[in-house]
């Protein structure tokens, strides 16, 4: 399975690729400017977090949009790849009234396949100034934690989906499981 | 499909042979990354490689004597060279973390192209891993810190660089030293600037002398309390130098003495990381010892930040 990551910046890019790697997919780290064309075929995406800002600052977000307009196979958005996500397809992102950084509790309101097999409370990582403060048309709202309303969102229909805090470091508890569970999901997509 | 440290010591010791037709030296600290890149270096190349530490007058006590006996054992061709003086002269006035790390990536280079052209190299080998290039940042990627291995390199460099770990994080690269017998594999992470990075502030020789005694006693009281059971060994354990001085009574005498921060955490790569819940009774001795047996010190404070949203090291 060909899973690749689009590198807007982020501390922990390499850190999402290296998840991938271990849970056997056949990786690879992408500059965000990449054209579409070169990602036929993949049969999923980590939208990774970034730089300071990125996520609500399109002009640094190089073809993420287009991704998103374009990719039929499931794309997972991870902080400003999840606040990009929102901001592009109708919702908005802005400055968190109380950013996160470190560690946080999420709590699930609404089961999903990407959560699936976890309990509904559980640690997780964050390091954002930003969030989605709208969701777009069409999405839910997945999970929230004390000090942001959507940790976690996706699409009703489409497999799109975006997480606040980041399941690809050590420290998050069942990161590892949200990740197989997209493999999973970008398998049975396929 | 975990990491498979023996297969990737098979294709980087022939990546190696392709990338160096010729000579090259590995700049090593003696940690586990720059001794693992040494030996997988030396495998490849042979007498071609030259292993170069440098006592930048910044290493831990004993640390010089230390390296010296690992690359013997390990059968790596090396040179030891003692620069303590330079390194001291180019930190002199300097307080801000930024510059002391670029200043610190330019006098290693400086003498590692020395080196090379007396040896007649024109590769240098090191033992970059991720956090290194990721935190040093570049294009979209902020600068976290500048590690001395990137952001000290000049933008015309002669020698042509060879980074064998580049992809691996701490974790896998004690795997691949495991696999290679490096004794050092379990040792804990040092940064490349040394203790220039734990004194906050100006780096005088008088200044690391007092974060070197303050790190011994951190470090045998770790080590001491994790071999009768107390505790875990932390991921990283070590003591930082602050620019504080504060009021402290020795023998009915006032005193005015300098300020150790003590810090431990747990970690699998350095990129995320908690502080260490460290019994009260070794935290008890460690401040009983520094205050005693480090003159200057009259003062222990215990970090509890986690990364983020702080980082492991305070500079």
């Amino acid at each position: 399975m060909r899973v690749y990551v689009v590198d807007n910046g982020g501390q922990w890019t390499h850190r999402e690729w290296r998840v991938l790697k271990y849970l056997g997919a056949e990786t690879k780290i992408v500059a965000n400017d990449t054209r579409v064309s070169e990602l036929d075929g993949l049969d999923g995406l980590v939208l990774s977090g970034g730089a300071p800002r990125v996520g609500v600052d399109p002009g640094k977000m190089g073809r993420n949009g287009e991704y998103l307009d374009a990719f039929e196979a499931p794309i997972l958005g991870i902080c400003a790849g999840h606040q990009f996500m929102a901001k592009h397809l109708g919702g908005d992102a802005a400055p968190a009234k109380v950013p996160e950084f470190g560690k946080s509790v999420v709590e699930i309101h609404q089961p999903d396949v990407l959560f699936e097999g976890l309990p509904n409370r559980f640690e997780v990582w964050e390091s954002h100034n930003d969030e989605v403060t709208q969701l777009p048309k069409d999405f839910v709202a997945l999970a929230s934690s004390e000090n942001c309303d959507i940790q976690a969102m996706r699409h009703r229909d489409r497999p799109l989906f975006g997480l606040q805090f980041h399941p690809e470091v050590e420290h998050t508890q069942f990161g590892a499981d949200i990740f197989r569970n997209f493999l999973r999901l970008c398998e049975t997509s396929k | 499909m975990k990491f498979d440290a023996n297969a990737f010591i098979a294709e980087q010791i022939e990546a190696i042979r392709r990338a160096v037709p010729t000579k090259a030296i590995i700049a090593c600290s003696g940690g586990v990354d720059s001794t693992t890149a040494a030996v997988l270096a030396s495998r490849a190349l042979g007498d071609r490689l030259l292993a170069v530490y440098i006592d930048t007058g910044l290493m831990r006590r004993g640390e010089t004597e230390d390296v010296a006996q690992t690359l013997k054992e390990l059968n790596v061709r090396h040179r030891i060279v003692q620069a303590a003086d330079e390194f001291f002269g180019a930190l002199k006035g300097i307080l801000d973390p930024e510059k002391k790390r670029t200043v610190i990536g330019r006098a290693f280079i400086e003498l590692f192209e020395r080196e090379a052209q007396s040896f007649g190299a024109d590769h240098l080998v090191q033992g970059t891993i991720a956090p290194d290039w990721i935190e040093s940042g570049g294009q979209l990627r902020d600068r976290i810190k500048t590690h001395h291995n990137v952001g000290g390199l000049p933008e015309t460099m002669k020698l042509k660089l060879v980074e064998p770990l580049r992809d691996l994080y701490k974790d896998e690269v004690r795997a691949v030293a495991r696999a290679l017998g490096v004794r050092v594999s379990e040792r804990q992470p040092f940064p490349g600037p040394g203790l220039a990075v734990r004194v906050v502030g100006e780096v005088t020789p008088d200044r690391v002398a007092l974060v070197r005694g303050a790190s011994a006693v951190v470090e045998e009281e770790f080590q001491a309390a994790a071999g009768r059971g107390l505790m875990p060994l932390p991921w990283q354990y070590f003591a930082v130098l602050l620019p504080v001085q504060t009021v402290g009574v020795h023998g009915d005498l006032r005193v005015y003495g300098h300020t150790i921060a003590v810090r431990a955490v747990d970690s699998i790569d350095g990129m995320t990381a908690v502080y260490s819940k460290i019994p009260h009774e070794v935290l008890d001795r460690i401040s009983i010892r520094i205050t005693n047996e480090v003159a200057g010190i009259n003062r222990v404070v215990y970090d509890v930040s986690n990364k983020p949203p702080s980082t492991i090291e305070w500079e």
